[in-house]
């Protein structure tokens, strides 16, 4: 555990030098302000200049997906990236034979800042929601917006070996996120194609307000994470 | 011939880490999302994601594709070729243009557009200034959160004026402004000839920029200026 902490403290010095680690942990608070002031704002003009009744409301809950992701996306994706650099400057195999080992460094890179964005989404969300979600939802959309962070990041080091392919790696780790919004626009039964995605089950928890479909999520998210770190673990 | 040695040099650098088999994927997924849309929001719709993706492409991997040339030592061995600054810019502003044209044709065939050539033509010019925008901030970067974070101003500074100015919410002087005169270009809108001279000059402007951080980076190779 001190080995874990001792890493993860590491890596928030490299952050602090970056600029990135302060990015991180204010970027929530304006995207937050976006989400909930901005966001209706738009809604009001566009409504107006197209006369119709609602454009962008319908799509508030797919909002609050998104904003429940956010922190747990940046948080994990600057570590993915972090741990990139390592890969590729060889530190990282250093690291494993240390006290550290594999699985430590795996929970210093992104089990501690998938931990991290879990509290601070439960903190913002509720500040920042644009639609009414119970406690229960609130709390399960965290967690599984907290394991979609570390599947991103899971992806772009197992499937990347140098900075170039992690960066295309990232941009295609990303769309996996927008599993959730399938169920807002695809209501026919075509949609289940995309029902392997942790974030599917997580639009149609929020969509139907339904904590039920928050267990597929998770155990999604659980084959995932364990595929994704097997994956990774005899890679390196 | 040493222009067209790293432009080939480059496309294959570009396919051996996954570039192609990337854009194959987004591609596909891009027609599929126009395919999905509305018959009236394609045209509107093919231009933003033509716009943000294959056309700024320069952007958001330059950081990392010059990283990766730093840790593989390519740039020291650059530095002390006959290469000039120069050519390795063009070198790479011509391969990653060739990838965003290409991938520009389909969305453009997939949405039904009928101004094609100057949709084209619109995609070369945004890619050129995106590509000469991330090589002079990945000039001076040591990391990709670096990079990532330096890249973020000049992405708001790109991408809000121009789809802004898409959906015609800008006031009239903006139409000179070079991104904008883009979008015109690949939504399909005619552009004046100064608007196309203020795309020329800043090309230029950023052409010099780029080539005097590019012979900063090459001086400081090795740990100490040459």
């Amino acid at each position: 555990m001190k080995a874990i902490r001792a890493s993860f403290f590491q890596m928030t010095m490299i952050l602090r030098r970056d600029m990135m680690l302060f990015v991180c942990c204010l970027a929530p608070i304006p995207a937050g302000f976006f989400f909930r002031f901005a966001i209706p704002f738009l809604e009001s003009l566009l409504t107006e200049g197209f006369h119709r009744e609602a454009i962008l409301s319908p799509y508030y809950k797919l909002m609050d997906i998104l904003f429940a992701v956010l922190s747990p996306a940046l948080f994990c994706f600057v570590s993915a990236m972090v741990s990139l650099e390592e890969a590729d400057e060889k530190t990282a195999v250093y690291l494993f034979v240390t006290p550290l080992t594999k699985t430590g460094y795996l929970a210093a890179r992104f089990g501690l800042p998938s931990a991290a964005a879990f509290f601070a989404t439960c903190l913002l969300l509720p500040v920042f929601k644009l639609t009414a979600l119970s406690p229960l939802i609130l709390f399960l959309l965290a967690a599984g917006g907290a394991l979609q962070g570390m599947i991103v990041a899971l992806l772009v080091i197992t499937i990347s070996s140098n900075k170039l392919e992690g960066m295309a790696a990232a941009k295609l780790s990303m769309l996996t996120i927008f599993g959730a919004a399938i169920p807002f626009f695809l209501r026919s039964n075509l949609q289940y194609f995309l029902s392997p995605l942790p974030a599917f089950w997580i639009g149609k928890t929020v969509l139907q307000d339904s904590p039920l479909f928050m267990l597929p999520a998770l155990v999604l998210s659980a084959l995932w994470i364990c595929v994704l770190l097997k994956g990774y673990l005899r890679k390196a | 011939m040493k222009l067209k040695h790293l432009f080939f040099m480059d496309m294959r650098f570009q396919a051996k880490y996954g570039f192609y088999f990337l854009y194959a994927v987004l591609t596909v997924l891009y027609v599929a999302i126009l395919h999905a849309l509305p018959r009236n929001w394609t045209e509107n719709a093919a231009a933003i994601l033509i716009f943000s993706d294959p056309a700024s492409m320069g952007l958001f991997f330059m950081g990392a594709i010059v990283l990766l040339e730093k840790s593989q030592h390519t740039i020291c061995a650059l530095a002390v070729s006959p290469v000039r600054a120069a050519e390795y810019i063009l070198a790479k502003t011509a391969s990653l243009s060739a990838v965003s044209l290409v991938v520009a044709a389909v969305l453009l065939s997939a949405a039904g557009a009928e101004h094609f050539r100057p949709a084209l033509l619109g995609t070369f010019l945004s890619s050129v200034l995106f590509t000469l925008c991330g090589i002079i901030a990945a000039a001076k970067t040591a990391s990709l959160n670096q990079f990532i974070l330096r890249t973020v101003p000049v992405e708001i500074v790109c991408f809000v004026p121009a789809i802004l100015h898409l959906f015609q919410v800008t006031p009239a002087w903006l139409r000179y402004y070079p991104m904008n005169v883009c979008m015109d270009m690949i939504s399909g809108h005619s552009v004046s000839a100064i608007g196309i001279f203020s795309v020329m000059a800043a090309a230029a402007v950023l052409f010099v920029f780029s080539k005097y951080r590019v012979l900063k980076m090459w001086d400081s190779m090795g740990g100490a200026n040459l």
